[in-house]
């Protein structure tokens, strides 16, 4: 009986041992050399942000480890900030959805741009006004981009004129639709909101929205699926599960890389765009290691490597250099007007 | 004397045992409860919770607001969902437990491992691995085009209420099974000899002697699968189609993540709990009941 007793004690301690024993100890020691080495920096970002081909090089370069977590949304992204905040992540790239938001309710740093001598490469256009507050900035473009409809061009002879081909009943169980808010400013677009003034798409009345929400509604029957990810958008153009539906030049690239025909319009209507930008998160541990980071990523090179994964539009046109002729085009780098005034930008 | 002190001591020594795994329970399954409790008063402000106490999160689930139907339907459609998966665990279940356990005599041990094994699968992969069977361009569809039954790729296999139960089905047969084995495995040979020696045919052995006595396995296992695929939003946002992905643990979720309110998501919380709290209860009292069937423990017979 004692016996028992005593072993099982043992076993108690044991397990409690290990478990404590399991939960610290991630402190690494820091090198003198390089006051980086062994820290870990924590990225949330959309998907094709932290690709090895470029997070890679700033790891060896530097000696640290880069932790990503990937968002599928705005409303993602905010609920992963506020329920991790700064100790969980360091860096953030929202796009104008939130951007402004976060900066206005102290939920990000103000960045010290004298650690990041690349930022006068930026072209001045993607400055926006949502990304300085005070006098000091708090946002870093990073990509843009539209907010394209992309086709499967086996399927589509020619490219479709208007969004309403998301209800068309010929494609009916074949559509593919984000599970996001965006999907509201297709319907304004559709109804002709932004025709006079862009904001009015970000303004729409009750009214507008019980129209746009009935609009939506029908789009059940014809959906396949609500994607939450890239990722999932991918997977469905590639098993030939969609035919159609709102994506990235992301998407493309993925996709046509397996060997499909995917496409890419933008409809009469026109087509919203946005521009995703570095934050620091408030209460970061990291702010130099992630400034220095950003100023890597919008460097001419790190710029190019971005591009070439996601297919984004670049903000350092200076990156053209690193550019295939190809990867210049679908970037639209040396014609960055003719892209950025088609698109009526997330506010 | 003596013996009393022995019985202190030890009751003591127990106490100490028993008490880490006390703290962890209160810390991490009372407590958060208690948590749950109080959110569920509050309301929600913009990005913050202001701690008023006030029963709208409650109100809001039960009706009808003007953006759409009253939430509490989803609940009863994530039971009608929880019904046709526990049904068919069951009926995928029980003959295969019954099959093991006294049609096997040789590898009744690999048989069981290997319904078992699957749970050591990831879930994600194991509901992921339907996309691949169930697809437009999936194992299925092309096994059925090859065979010449249909002309097109059929499309309700995948994102739609069949995917979701299949998946689901797939998922917690383990869960099921394992009572149900368990219950099967204890009734004792000689019980069915028996019934056998008594007269007894195939059938009335099966009705009268191996079902009642199989019967609390099988409401433990029923238990299992219809609490876990009530909580399951996993697979409904994998499988599920635009009206099919959305059961009442997905609602939960988004208040969690991208609606951000924690009060309501709370108040949803715990009309579910109790709901589940109430249902174990029944259930607890029906395996109670039958189990009574059993006049003498296997062991005795042995």
């Amino acid at each position: 009986m004692t016996k028992k007793i005593w072993s099982a004690i043992a076993v108690v301690t044991i397990t409690s041992i290990s478990l404590l024993a399991g939960c610290s100890g991630k402190e690494e020691k820091k090198d003198a050399a390089n006051e980086f080495q062994g820290s870990t920096l924590s990225m949330l970002v959309w998907e094709g942000y932290a690709d090895p081909s470029f997070t890679a090089l700033f790891e060896k370069q530097y000696g640290v480890k880069i932790k990503v977590s990937y968002v599928t949304s705005d409303d993602d992204l905010l609920a992963k900030i506020k329920a991790g905040g700064g100790e969980a992540y360091d860096i953030v790239t929202p796009n104008g959805t939130m951007a402004g938001f976060l900066m206005g309710s102290g939920m990000t740093e103000p960045i010290d741009t004298s650690l990041i001598p690349n930022f006068k490469d930026i072209s001045s256009r993607l400055i926006l006004p949502d990304m300085k507050k005070d006098g000091k900035i708090y946002g870093v473009p990073y990509m843009w981009g539209p907010n394209y409809l992309i086709y499967d061009g086996d399927v589509f002879a020619e490219a479709p004129k208007s969004w309403s081909v998301l209800w068309d009943s010929t494609y009916k169980g074949k559509v593919g639709m984000w599970d996001d808010i965006s999907n509201i400013y297709i319907v304004g677009e559709m109804m002709g909101l932004d025709k006079k003034d862009p904001s009015a798409l970000y303004n729409m009345t009750e009214e507008q929205l019980g129209m746009a929400r009935k609009k939506l509604m029908e789009l059940n029957s014809s959906v396949r699926k609500y994607w939450v990810s890239a990722g999932e958008v991918n997977d469905l153009f590639a098993n030939k599960e969609i035919v159609i539906s709102m994506g990235w030049p992301l998407t493309i690239r993925a996709v046509n890389e397996k060997g499909r025909n995917l496409k890419w319009t933008i409809p009469e209507e026109g087509t919203t765009g946005w521009v995703d930008r570095f934050m620091i998160v408030k209460g970061s541990k990291n702010q130099k290691l992630a400034s220095l980071y950003i100023n890597f990523i919008i460097g001419a090179e790190g710029q190019a490597l971005t591009a070439k994964v996601t297919n984004y539009s670049v903000v350092n046109p200076k990156s053209a250099e690193f550019m295939t002729p190809e990867l210049q085009k679908m970037t639209y780098v040396h014609e960055m007007d003719s892209l950025f005034v088609k698109l009526n930008f997330w506010q | 004397m003596r013996q009393g002190n022995r019985k202190g001591r030890s009751r003591f020594v127990l106490l100490g045992i028993l008490a880490p795994a006390v703290i962890w329970l209160v810390l991490f399954l009372i407590l958060p409860y208690f948590n749950l409790f109080s959110f569920s008063f509050w309301k929600n402000d913009v990005f913050t919770v202001r701690h008023e106490f006030n029963l709208l999160n409650y109100a809001k689930f039960f009706t009808e607001s003007q953006t759409g139907a009253a939430p509490y339907l989803v609940l009863l459609d994530t039971l009608k969902l929880a019904c046709w998966v526990t049904v068919s665990t069951l009926l995928l279940s029980f003959p295969l437990a019954y099959f093991i356990r006294f049609k096997v005599t040789r590898y009744k041990q690999a048989l069981y491992m290997l319904v078992i094994i699957p749970l050591w699968v990831s879930y994600i992969m194991r509901a992921y691995s339907w996309k691949i069977i169930l697809g437009t361009n999936g194992i299925l569809n092309s096994f059925l085009l090859w065979l010449g039954i249909v002309d097109t790729p059929v499309s309700f296999f995948l994102y739609s209420d069949v995917s979701v139960i299949i998946g689901m089905t797939h998922i917690y047969t383990p869960f099921v099974l394992m009572p149900v084995y368990t219950a099967l495995e204890q009734i004792p040979q000689n019980l069915i000899e028996a019934s056998n020696d008594l007269g007894g045919n195939r059938l009335r052995t099966f009705l009268h002697v191996v079902f009642p006595l199989a019967l609390p396995g099988i409401i433990t296992g029923g238990t299992y699968a219809f609490v876990l695929s009530m909580g399951d939003f996993l697979a409904p946002s994998l499988l599920g189609g635009p009206t099919s992905s959305t059961k009442i643990a997905n609602i939960v979720q988004q208040q969690f993540g991208t609606s951000n309110n924690w009060p309501y998501g709370a108040a949803i919380g715990i009309v579910i709990l109790v709901l589940v709290l109430g249902l174990l209860e029944v259930t607890g009292r029906l395996e109670r009941h039958f189990s009574k069937l059993e006049s003498t423990s296997p062991r005795t017979l042995r």
